[in-house]
């Protein structure tokens, strides 16, 4: 399988009070540090072998100007054997993009677009502190459209501050009448010290009951499959053909490097971690020090319990026969008593070859998955 | 040593009124410890006693202090524990004194164990040196607290010293009266050997230290002593006093105090109140008063960790080594596996007990809901004693239920009385006496159902007179009540660890309190589960945790695996914290839940 490869942008123009990536305010010379650095960083790691998929993803990587997107390209096209038809994703932030840097980006080989669109209600939007409004999303949308960009993805989240069942149906419903390509639905999860938290404590904002996140989940993906998309994975639906390449290796035990600081790289049965800090990766770079630091062989049962829990992320499960004959394991044979009862619940089926989740049971993806990972104590 | 040249004397005190910081003082200025070795409160010896300021038990400590007259003293300074679950061990130290410092906190004035204390001082016709102490503090009413003293107690004032210990002013004062006012030990010391113990311990390379004071006689290195209780005999290794350290000394005559080694390997043969005496000559009636210490509250300590059980064990017995008060025997939860019931004077002693097995042992425990010892006849005549709601028999069998009865002395300002008068009739108390005390003071002593001062009792005590009232009690006797047991059901199978004992009248509201309580601590799981409380087969409340319908979907983008592990990997670890019962997941609070309902709905 050719490998993908993923190069993070760490810069953002406003920090979202909900959003804990790897990420830092935008700083124009920070930046012309930056991009030079990852250039060298995958000058150093290319060997020239086969990879069909390159991922922008951030932070902001719609902040780079359309020449340095290139020049990134270029790195990577002279490291790998890229294909020709390669994916090449960049993830765009509404308010970044106007017609002209579109077209410099589709100049510069991007194919993919992936746009962080997260609601097209101008309330929701205020209260997650994105910069954009909703109309401002379906002008970028269009606009790419004009630009000749066949592939374009939306991001919507459900489950955000005093949004109800029907506040998020009316997203779903303007994002399939633009009609993307690709879109994926999140949940927000606002972790532990998230500013958002402070700002729904102040201003009295609530999210609405887990009975209703649920239904927004699965009213959500029904609406998507009535207007011609197919669920692939928990949280992303396509048109046929066009699911993400880029992240189906993740799904299914590919290989991919990272390239930029806090990137993630599987390779070889490693999977490795670099520097976070900006400034910390940029000096390693040009040091010619490491730029990885967290390095995890994956020993024994390590890599079949990752094949799991992730394969299990996909509509079509995981192939019992076809890990049996790679890891030489039964996974009905281990886990089917535990497994049993979610069967029972509805929430997972197993036909004697694939074991896949029902939508019900992707809401609970992680109780079942918890049943995949040994008992801690090694 | 010269008998009318020794003053035994303790210091009574509530929590927090400076008892610690005064005997420091003592030491500094009487040279015991140089003021440079000194770390603030040398006395509180372990760990867990100088976090809560409070202490448990402190070292005896000998004092040589030279007098104004000029005269040499030996003063010795009996530490008395300052929690009600020890008021035994209090009224051994204080039979062990002629004389005791009443400290009072200027800004606080007499609280309730103070009170307590002080009246057994009186019992054992100490003399009495009431002392003031922090008059530093700002708040300072030192005037108010002569008044209290002399209203509340009903001791003669005139005397009292005002002082703050923590600036040392009025140290000498007190060392003067001590020796002015405080009688010399009276004591034969031609009689046969009679020695009280009040204090005894576990050293790992001495054995058992015993600690006494001498009443007739003498006693000395290579004597051969008898335990008068235990009828054990031993041969004297070494004698000594703390000076706070540990010094040896050829004999401890009629008066001293001191510590006896004596090859002794349990602190269970070397009871506090026993007497020691000659093998050969002995006295012929020990010192009165000697009990055998009885845990007044049990509970199941259960490893969270199943494989860990052996070694509670272990720990347990090293404990017992250096604590005759607890008990613990093996108990077998369907809930929460194998564990122990473990006996306690007290609920400070069980969380002593506890926080030392977590500490110092490395446990990791489930503790079940405290409860007391009941007394039951069952129909075919016999009377049995229960520790455990579990070990109740059929309602069908019982003839006659009783419970332990505590008489509670409440000394609180005057505006709180009518809510405490509320609470202790919630808690089926009967009132003794309500006394309005001159200075807006009101002693107010009921009879309670030692029980319900185990649930909550004390803390909403402390809630509704906003920490003004206290509190000082001791178990009593029985009395007969309509008790019941109480199950609590999840998904229809009864929990046993949850079972507790209530009053029939209370049962209701403990019940639907209980059920309310468990719906919030048991998480979502994969199906509906319905908690229960049961009487016998009668449902007296029910509550349901809804089925789980989602989780955290995460974002999962640029292939960062090793947190979707880490994440996965806490939840299972989540899960093992959790007893599992039938399919149910239950956490451990939820075995305390019976703890926190009270009656408060």
């Amino acid at each position: 399988m050719s490998l993908g490869l993923y190069v993070h942008i760490p810069f953002c123009s406003a920090i979202c009070n909900y959003c804990n990536f790897n990420r830092g305010l935008f700083d124009a010379a920070q930046k012309e540090r930056y991009v030079p650095a990852l250039r060298a960083e995958i000058a150093r790691a290319g060997d020239g072998s086969a990879a069909d998929t390159i991922y922008f993803g951030g932070g902001t990587p719609s902040l780079l100007e359309p020449a340095e997107v290139a020049a990134v390209i270029e790195a990577c096209a002279r490291g790998w054997a890229l294909a020709p038809d390669a994916e090449i994703t960049l993830e765009v932030n509404p308010e970044t993009i106007t017609r002209e840097r579109l077209a410099g980006f589709r100049a510069a080989g991007v194919n993919r677009l992936s746009l962080g669109v997260q609601s097209f209600h101008d309330t929701e939007l205020r209260r997650l502190g994105r910069l954009h409004s909703a109309a401002r999303a379906e002008e970028a949308f269009q606009d790419a459209r004009a630009e000749g960009f066949q592939n374009i993805s939306l991001d919507l989240m459900m489950w955000l501050p005093q949004q109800t069942v029907a506040d998020w149906l009316d997203s779903v419903e303007a994002l399939t009448a633009l009609g993307p390509d690709h879109a994926s639905l999140y949940l927000l999860e606002i972790y532990p010290n998230a500013p958002l938290r402070d700002e729904m404590a102040r201003a009295r904002w609530s999210v609405a009951a887990d009975e209703d996140a649920a239904e927004m989940y699965l009213s959500g993906l029904d609406r998507m499959d009535r207007a011609g998309y197919m669920q692939y994975e928990i949280c992303n639906v396509a048109r046929p053909g066009r699911a993400s390449r880029h992240n189906l290796k993740y799904w299914t035990d590919g290989e991919w490097l990272g390239f930029g600081c806090g990137a993630h790289s599987t390779r070889g049965g490693v999977r490795w971690k670099n520097r976070s800090a900006t400034d910390e990766y940029i000096s390693a770079v040009a040091s010619g020090g490491q730029t990885a630091i967290e390095y995890r062989r994956l020993e024994g049962e390590d890599r079949l319990e990752e094949a799991l829990f992730m394969g299990l992320r996909l509509n079509a499960g995981l192939d019992v026969p076809a890990l049996k004959s790679r890891y030489g394991v039964d996974v009905w044979d281990r886990h089917g008593g535990e497994l049993q009862p979610f069967v029972e619940a509805g929430l997972l089926i197993y036909d004697g070859r694939s074991l896949r989740m029902t939508r019900p049971g992707m809401l609970l993806a992680n109780e079942v998955m918890a049943v995949f990972i040994r008992s801690t104590v090694r | 040593m010269d008998q009318a040249h020794i003053r035994n004397f303790s210091i009574i005190a509530h929590i927090d009124h400076g008892k610690s910081t005064l005997a420091d003082r003592f030491l500094e200025l009487t040279g015991a410890l140089q003021a440079r070795e000194m770390e603030a409160q040398v006395l509180d010896a372990m760990d867990l006693e100088r976090e809560r300021g409070i202490t448990i038990k402190a070292h005896p400590v000998r004092l040589n202090y030279t007098a104004g007259n000029g005269g040499q003293y030996v003063l010795n300074l009996i530490d008395t524990p300052g929690h009600v679950d020890f008021s035994y061990e209090v009224t051994r130290s204080l039979a062990a004194c002629e004389g005791a410092l009443l400290l009072v906190d200027a800004a606080q004035g007499v609280e309730a164990q103070t009170l307590a204390n002080a009246y057994l001082a009186s019992e054992n016709e100490l003399e009495i040196i009431p002392v003031i102490n922090k008059i530093d503090l700002p708040s300072a009413q030192p005037e108010e607290c002569l008044r209290q003293i002399e209203e509340i107690i009903g001791l003669d004032s005139s005397g009292a010293l005002l002082a703050s210990a923590k600036e040392g002013t009025g140290t000498r004062e007190i060392l003067e009266a001590i020796v002015a006012r405080i009688p010399p030990p009276a004591g034969d010391p031609n009689a046969p050997l009679k020695a009280l113990i009040f204090d005894s311990w576990f050293d790992p390379y001495r054995g058992v230290v015993i600690v006494v004071r001498v009443i007739d006689g003498v006693l000395r290195t290579k004597a051969k002593i008898r335990l008068m209780a235990t009828k054990q005999d031993f041969e004297v290794d070494d004698l000594g006093v703390f000076s706070p350290k540990a010094t040896p000394v050829d004999e401890l005559s009629v008066g001293e105090v001191g510590f006896i080694i004596a090859n002794i390997k349990v602190v269970a043969d070397a009871k506090i109140g026993d007497t020691v005496t000659e093998t050969a000559r002995q006295t012929p009636a020990p010192f009165p008063g000697f009990k055998e210490l009885k845990p007044m509250v049990f509970a199941g300590l259960y490893p969270v960790e199943s494989h860990q059980y052996a070694e509670l064990r272990e720990a347990l017995e090293k404990l017992r080594l250096n604590d005759a008060s607890f008990f613990y025997e093996p108990e077998t939860s369907a809930a929460l596996g194998f564990g122990f019931r473990c006996g306690f004077l007290g609920l400070l002693h069980m969380e002593i007990v506890q926080e030392r097995l977590e500490r110092e042992y490395g446990m990791d425990l489930v503790t079940t809901a405290p409860g007391v010892l009941y007394r039951v006849t069952t129909t075919d005549g016999e009377v049995q004693e229960v520790d455990s709601p579990a070990k109740l028999p059929d309602a069908g069998r019982i003839a006659k239920l009783e419970e332990p009865v505590i008489t509670a002395m409440i000394l609180t300002p005057a505006e709180y009385v009518g809510p405490i008068l509320q609470l202790c009739q919630d808690k089926r108390g009967i009132q003794k006496k309500l006394e309005y005390l001159k200075s807006d003071r009101v002693l107010v002593t009921y009879d309670l159902p030692f029980n319900e001062v185990v649930m909550d009792f004390y803390d909403r005590l402390k809630t509704i007179s906003r920490g003004y009232a206290s509190l000082d009690y001791h178990v009593t006797g029985y009395w007969e009540s309509p008790l019941v047991k109480m199950d609590i059901m999840v998904n229809g199978d009864p929990i046993d660890a949850l079972s507790i004992i209530v009053h029939r009248d209370a049962a209701y509201d403990r019940g639907r309190a209980l059920a309310a309580k468990m719906r919030e601590l048991i998480p979502r799981q994969m199906f509906e589960i319905a908690i229960q409380a049961a009487i016998g087969n009668r449902i007296i409340a029910r509550e349901s945790v809804k089925a789980l319908r989602k989780n955290v979907l995460a974002k999962c983008y640029g292939g960062d695996i090793t947190r979707k592990r880490k994440l996965l990997e806490k939840q299972k670890e989540g899960k093992k914290r959790m007893k599992r019962v039938g399919r149910v997941e239950i956490p451990q609070e939820a075995f305390l839940a019976v703890l926190k309902v009270g009656t408060e709905s």
